[in-house]
């Protein structure tokens, strides 16, 4: 991605993204609400426009049908929706399908392994939304992981899962990682970004600075990113006041 | 009740429900996704905007240019909606005004024609029972390809209902998904509209899929379910409104007494899950209990 610039209708939303994301790499997108994460993946996606610069994933643009994997936040879901977990990770397996193809044994195959992946087997029947927020994500993980992506775009997948839920979700990306697959998650929490990602983008509106982690993550560049002298970081977290706690 | 079975030996009785069950084949499976996408507001409309292609049409060429006028209104509509939908921040106002301006062209149009309260009527409520043999054809023709536009596409149609972000993801073009919803619930407005009339036509979309969503919660089965409902009630509405006519000295009109069926058939699926719901805890456990036990 150069110089991209995205907009929602007139107004520019996110400007000057410069960077790249390797097979095999993730990447963390941290900055405070409203700086671009969710934007940044929905250009990438091409839900949104771009305004200038280029985006390209494998060296193509639009992206190819099914080289992107997809989790988005679950609160965007309708709980009511009357379709199972394994339905929803069967989602994944669409594309590669075909209009009008029913899904076959491979396909079965398929959902039972990336349920397994995510550590859901036992859930596979259960109505999507009764399960819980933490689960969701996984369920939603799954339908990525069964769709066999080369790039996996990941929104606060951390956004209220308690521990086990996060552990779980971290094998996952890791094992991914190890497979060849690139990734790029948007996350407020450091535990995910040093537990998986090698670099860091810094967003506020801008790109504040990309680099490998350790590099970008320091107290100047995120007081930078997060517009306020008073963010104090900790290995864990960073601290904004009036912010919530992250 | 012999009226069930012996209505259907006169050949317009049999004509009535033949059309009917083949709308409500149709319905169903679309009115499903109406239901799941919420799209009761844009389905009515449609209904609204389609009425202007028929009034047009029925004026030019009488009952056979009704259907094409239709055509052309309702496939014009369907692509203009979507297109309103995906452009406007709030799209309801924009539907609203767009198509009861329509409407009223339609209604403009009519009232030209020398007997104006009959064509109104007629077009507005429908013929259920003077449905000819070549309209008989013409429903099932749209209807079919109503049917295979979404039979085609049902899959992702349920896809993009579920998480639209995740299709466009996956590399469909939501667009061009929901132009062809649009155009299939147009569809079956045009099948429907001289059989049940314009104004009903919304209950035969609508309320099959509302009652499926309260019987089951499982994907597949609502498809039959809705179907199988909406079969039912235009069966038991054709016999009730022919026994309350021939035997009952009353004139029911056809197509208003299927959709009361219809509306019934919706308030006692309510009544029983709410029932139900009662009983036996909220939904959560009985669908927990439902999905364990598969």
């Amino acid at each position: 991605m150069a110089a991209a610039s995205f907009a929602y209708g007139p107004e520019a939303a996110l400007t000057g993204i410069d960077f790249t994301v390797s097979p095999g790499q993730a990447v963390a997108l941290i900055g405070p609400n409203g700086s671009g994460k969710s934007t940044l993946l929905k250009g990438i996606l091409g839900l949104i426009t771009r305004t200038a610069g280029t985006v390209e994933v494998l060296g193509q643009w639009p992206a190819p049908a099914g080289y992107i994997g997809y989790v988005p936040q679950t609160d965007q879901l309708d709980p009511h929706f009357p379709v199972s977990l394994e339905q929803v990770v069967l989602m994944g397996r669409y594309r590669s399908l075909g209009w009008w193809r029913m899904p076959a044994r491979a396909d079965r195959r398929a959902v039972t392994e990336a349920l397994e992946t995510v550590g859901l087997g036992s859930r596979a029947k259960t109505r999507f939304g009764e399960l819980s927020g933490g689960q969701q994500q996984r369920g939603l993980l799954a339908r990525a992981v069964a769709s066999d992506p080369r790039l996996l775009l990941l929104d606060e997948p951390f956004n209220g899962l308690d521990q086990v839920n996060r552990d779980a979700l971290i094998e996952t990306v890791k094992r991914l990682k190890q497979q060849g697959v690139a990734v790029l998650v948007s996350t407020h929490d450091l535990d995910l970004a040093r537990a998986v990602c090698e670099s860091v983008l810094l967003l506020n509106g801008a790109q504040v600075a990309f680099g490998p982690r350790e590099e970008v993550l320091t107290l100047a560049n995120v007081q930078r990113a997060f517009g306020s002298v008073g963010v104090e970081m900790d290995e864990h977290t960073i601290v904004v006041p009036g912010h919530g706690g992250h | 009740m012999d009226a069930l079975i012996t209505a259907f030996d006169l050949p317009f009785m049999a004509r009535a429900l033949l059309v009917l069950v083949v709308l409500s084949l149709v319905a169903g499976l679309v009115g499903v996704l109406v239901n799941l996408r919420g799209l009761e507001f844009i389905s009515d409309g449609l209904t609204h905007a389609v009425f202007p292609g028929v009034a047009i049409g029925f004026v030019w060429g009488g009952r056979d240019g009704l259907f094409v006028g239709a055509l052309i209104a309702a496939l014009l509509a369907a692509v203009v909606l979507t297109v309103i939908v995906r452009r406007a921040v709030t799209s309801d106002a924009a539907i609203a005004i767009v198509f009861t301006a329509m409407f009223s062209v339609g209604i403009i149009v009519v009232s030209r024609e020398t007997n104006y309260v009959g064509q109104l009527d007629a077009l507005l409520f429908g013929r259920l029972l003077t449905v000819s043999p070549a309209e008989v054809n013409q429903t099932v023709v749209v209807c079919l390809i109503a049917l295979i536009i979404v039979g085609f596409t049902l899959k992702e149609q349920v896809f993009r209902a579920f998480d639209l972000e995740g299709t466009a993801a996956a590399g469909y073009r939501p667009l061009i998904l929901d132009i062809l919803l649009n155009v299939a619930i147009a569809l079956v407005v045009v099948a429907a509209s001289s059989a049940v009339g314009n104004l009903l036509v919304l209950a035969v979309l609508i309320v099959p899929g509302a009652v499926a969503r309260l019987v089951t919660d499982r994907l597949w089965l609502l498809f039959p379910v809705a179907a199988g409902f909406a079969i039912l009630a235009a069966w038991v509405g054709l016999a009730l409104g022919y026994e309350a006519s021939v035997n009952g000295g009353v004139d029911l009109p056809s197509g208003a007494t299927v959709v009361l069926v219809l509306v019934a058939g919706y308030v006692l699926a309510l009544v029983v899950r709410l029932v139900l719901d009662r009983i036996g805890g909220p939904r959560r456990t009985r669908a927990v209990a439902g999905s364990a036990a598969q």
